[in-house]
């Protein structure tokens, strides 16, 4: 196990109506099998230790599928390497006498709550407003009563994945939900239970993403390259088509 | 209304973007074809203009068409741009971007300009010409100068660039993404722009490189 010294700059303010800025932290004996958040724990021991606030960040499992943790890391959302989430980012990534930049995720529909704590409840607003299928309970339905061909249920697991972490609308240079409004879309659109609601979904998610405020999709892929999950911007295609449908016939 | 709401959403503007441009790409085909007869001879390219011109109902109805569908898509990209610079102006103070070759979707709004500055200069020099001097003289005239004829090569490379972008933008934008067709479609990115540039940038080195001194 070999260990590094690093330099922390990190984005802190006290609370939502504040004026943050970036304080640098210096940060030695950083053990490179340690993750992210075990650093930023470690920082945090020190700064207690000296008196001094510790950095507030979002994290729960800390296995990379609750969505919780994420922030920009050197411009990067959930740091430099693919497919993974912040606290599956392991400081083995970084070198002895590294500057690391850390800051929240930005978004006009996030506002920062304090350090690299954000609100992303425009996200759940977006799942009420149509992310589901309403069901009246009553008998379990058998197994084989709804055929599903393997290839939708595949793509349907894809979209499924989301996490809803935000990292899509933090990378986004346009701060566009898309990506997330377009996979919690797919994975019911895809299936035969979310067939009867999709109209209806389709226009009130998008009605309630534009109404969070986020921007506008350029289709710059963004989204797509730092999502923790892989989502693809096929997703949004298909997105686009649901809406476009549904805005026709039903809108 | 529900059309107003369908058309104000974010996709609807998106929408908007991807129909105007289709048409005003299917545009570029029509005059991509008479701008050929400029490489067989004067005479071809005359005897086409005059030949156009002798309807002009259908240059006026035509251009009129063309012109609201150029004023949609201006519009419509002028308000995104301000829209998403307002959501994205400071963010963070180190921005990294992941994706490699952003240059054409990242400078979308500036070609845009540019081909904006062109076709003003365009119609200008050529549609609103005087009418004495037949328009295969003054092609040669005009395309055949440095400065003039390199600001034409400029604007066909911007427009390269925002066809890049914006062919594949469109697609995406309509909802087709898809497996089977991505290669074709990611190859045509490359050769539609490809296509114009050459037609359309091959008339001013036509005549700037002397290849068309016979002309």
């Amino acid at each position: 196990m070999s260990s590094i010294n690093l330099t922390l700059k990190i984005w802190r303010q006290h609370n939502s109506d504040a004026l943050g800025n970036l304080e640098t932290y210096d940060l030695d004996d950083v053990h490179t099998d340690m993750s992210f958040l075990e650093m930023l724990d470690i920082l945090n021991e020190k700064l207690t230790k000296e008196g001094k606030e510790p950095v507030a960040f979002d994290h729960d499992c800390r296995e990379g599928i609750c969505g919780m943790c994420g922030a920009v890391i050197d411009g990067i959302a959930h740091g430099p390497e693919k497919e993974v989430t912040l606290c599956q980012l392991h400081m083995r990534n970084f070198s002895n006498g590294d500057t690391i930049v850390i800051e929240p995720f930005r978004s006009r529909a996030f506002p920062v709550k304090k350090d690299l704590l954000v609100d992303r409840s425009a996200l759940d607003r977006i799942i009420q407003s149509g992310g589901y299928v309403s069901i009246n309970t009553g008998g379990t339905p058998d197994g084989n009563s709804l055929p599903i061909p393997s290839s939708n249920a595949e793509l349907a697991m894809d979209a499924a994945a989301c996490i809803g972490c935000g990292a899509c609308v933090a990378s986004c240079p346009n701060g566009a939900a898309m990506l997330f409004t377009s996979a919690k879309i797919s994975q019911l659109a895809l299936l035969p239970q979310g067939h009867a609601e999709k109209k209806q979904r389709a226009l009130s998610m998008v009605a309630q993403m534009d109404e969070e405020g986020f921007g506008n999709c350029t289709n710059a892929k963004e989204c797509e390259a730092v999502c923790p999950k892989g989502i693809s911007i096929r997703n949004i295609a298909r997105l686009n088509r649901e809406y476009l449908f549904a805005a026709l016939t039903e809108g | 209304m529900w059309f107003v709401r369908f058309l104000s959403s974010s996709i609807g503007k998106k929408l908007i973007m991807a129909t105007t441009g289709l048409l005003l790409l299917l545009f570029l085909c029509t005059h991509v074809a008479g701008n050929a007869t400029i490489y067989m001879s004067s005479e071809v390219f005359q005897g086409y203009a005059d030949e156009l011109h002798s309807h002009p109902l259908i240059v006026i109805v035509f251009s009129t068409i063309f012109l609201l569908i150029f004023l949609a898509h201006i519009g419509m990209g002028l308000f995104l741009f301000y829209q998403n610079w307002q959501v994205s102006k400071s963010r963070y103070s180190v921005t990294t971007r992941v994706v490699k070759n952003t240059f054409s979707s990242e400078t979308m709004p500036y070609t845009g300009l540019i081909i904006l500055t062109f076709l003003i200069v365009h119609i200008f020099s050529f549609t609103f010409s005087s009418s004495e001097v037949p328009i295969s003289v003054t092609v040669k005239e005009m395309l055949g100068g440095f400065f003039y004829g390199l600001f034409y090569i400029v604007s066909f490379i911007a427009l390269a660039f925002h066809l890049n972008h914006g062919f594949w933008s469109m697609l995406q934008t309509f909802g087709m993404n898809h497996p089977r067709y991505n290669d074709a479609i990611s190859k045509l990115t490359l050769i539609l722009p490809l296509f114009f540039l050459i037609m359309f940038a091959g008339i001013p080195l036509y005549f700037m490189t002397g290849l068309g001194a016979s002309y």
